[in-house]
């Protein structure tokens, strides 16, 4: 018996939500374990329209009739979008959040985590988008709003673009103010006895001018920042990736096994999902998933989707370019007993392309590997306490 | 005294780096060297242990926390 809870807030494709189904479907049923699981998918932002777009929303309604799934969709988010009533009517068995009677979405949200977590004591959110042009960290303000509502410590992890989040100054004239949002946060926290662990990561902070080098002292110091925020070295981010406590992100989730959850470290999933090297999410996930595993927490990198392009021919990188080649930080680190790498064969097949046969180490994973993966049985030599999964 | 030669990798994080070194260190042919800049954290925790694999490490001290640092092979 395990729980299992997924936040998803970006637009869900016909091909991630194939997989998804797929993988998703086989835990529900556990086809391979004979384990029974209870699945919650929480979804919300761009990810409602999945439910109403003729290329996902057959495999919602198959998902949403199976006993062990329950699909929960953001009631205000879907009256923003104008969604409420072709969604309220074209998926069976779908939980709509917001109503007079019911919990908000991320009230609800908090409420999973505190059954699939028993115990715990925080909650965190990875943000990896911007304010602004994301409206990611309006949610990250809200689900950190109910965590501290629900009694637990609040925790922010600013990551890639989520580090623009402790720019100080910050004066949108039509958007919720984020910087204002985690100030009267950090302080309500204060205020309620609880601590506010939220920090940025050094690195993402520096490349963005957050983080500037005092000549005098040859260490970095916070520029234009608010208060509320620190600036830390991702290794000690990741160390807090070692306590017993869920991490919400824009998209991802956790599986925790009943019962004996609290053991050990829970392991980590990363799925690499955009194409090398145009944005910094390949890179961004892979050093996260790098520099986890070197720190001892079992580490799963899947490239799926367009991230299968990781490892397509044979990248060379100009002299004069400024950029990691990822099929070597890939081939260096595979000797990182804790860390094992992936690739989705089916959208290798979809795109029809090849990849390189001097990474041998990636090993081939179909949806029904995926789903071993991600949901273990209990007997499987892969069987971990808990385990937290990541879109990048 | 900066030495023009040696790149700076003084805003990688530890494990950028050690994986940065070890792209560079397996291309290395034996006699040869690598040389950048580190801050004096990534050579105690990053460059130091490539000393316990069968390379020479070697820093100096150029300014206030900023090491030119030699990995030979």
């Amino acid at each position: 018996m395990f729980s299992s809870t997924f936040l998803f807030c970006d637009p869900i494709s016909g091909e991630r939500m194939r997989w998804l189904a797929g993988v998703i479907g086989t835990a529900g049923g556990q086809e391979h374990s004979g384990d029974t699981g209870n699945v919650k998918i929480f979804l919300t932002g761009d990810a409602l329209f999945s439910l109403v777009d003729a290329r996902t929303r057959p495999a919602w309604a198959t998902l949403s009739r199976l006993p062990s799934v329950l699909v929960i969709a953001d009631g205000d988010e879907l009256r923003l979008q104008g969604l409420a009533d072709p969604v309220a009517s074209g998926i069976p068995g779908l939980r709509i959040t917001g109503s007079a009677n019911r919990e908000s979405f991320w009230g609800e949200l908090v409420s999973s985590l505190e059954k699939d977590w028993p115990g715990t004591r925080s909650a965190a959110f990875l943000l990896c988008t911007s304010p602004y042009m994301s409206r990611v960290p309006v949610y990250m303000l809200r689900f950190l709003t109910c965590v501290l509502g629900a009694g637990l410590h609040p925790e922010l992890y600013c990551y890639l673009d989520g580090v623009h989040a402790l720019h100080d100054g910050q004066r949108p004239s039509e958007f919720e103010n984020i910087g204002k949002g985690v100030s009267a946060l950090s302080g309500n926290t204060v205020r309620a006895c609880r601590d506010p662990w939220f920090a940025a990561c050094s690195r993402c902070a520096t490349a963005r001018g957050y983080y500037q080098m005092n000549p005098g002292t040859g260490f970095c110091e916070p520029a234009s920042c608010i208060q509320d925020i620190a600036i830390k070295p991702l290794k000690e981010i990741l160390a807090r990736f070692s306590g017993f406590h869920p991490i919400a992100s824009h998209m991802g989730g956790w599986t925790v096994p009943a019962g004996d959850g609290k053991e050990g470290v829970p392991t980590l999933t990363v799925f690499i999902t955009h194409p090398p090297y145009c944005s910094e999410w390949t890179f961004g996930g892979l050093s996260l998933a790098i520099a986890a595993a070197m720190d001892g927490i079992s580490t799963n990198v899947v490239f799926i989707e367009d991230g299968v392009y990781a490892l397509q021919g044979n990248h060379d990188v100009p002299d004069n370019d400024r950029i990691f080649n990822v099929q070597e930080m890939i081939a260096v680190t595979t000797d990182i007993g804790s860390l094992s790498y992936y690739v989705h064969a089916p959208s290798v097949a979809d795109r029809g392309v090849s990849t390189t046969g001097n990474l041998s180490l990636v090993r081939e994973a179909s949806d029904g590997d995926l789903s071993r993966i991600l949901f273990p049985a209990k007997k499987d030599p892969a069987f971990t306490p808990a385990m937290r999964m990541l879109f990048f | 005294m900066e030495n023009t030669n040696a790149k700076d990798f003084s805003e990688l994080t530890c494990t950028n780096l050690m994986i940065k070194l070890k792209i560079l260190l397996n291309k290395l042919s034996p006699g040869d060297t690598v040389a950048f800049y580190a801050t004096r954290e990534q050579v105690d925790n990053t460059c130091s242990p490539f000393s316990g694999q069968g390379y020479q490490v070697t820093w100096t001290e150029v300014a206030a926390n900023r090491y030119l640092v030699r990995i030979g092979k």
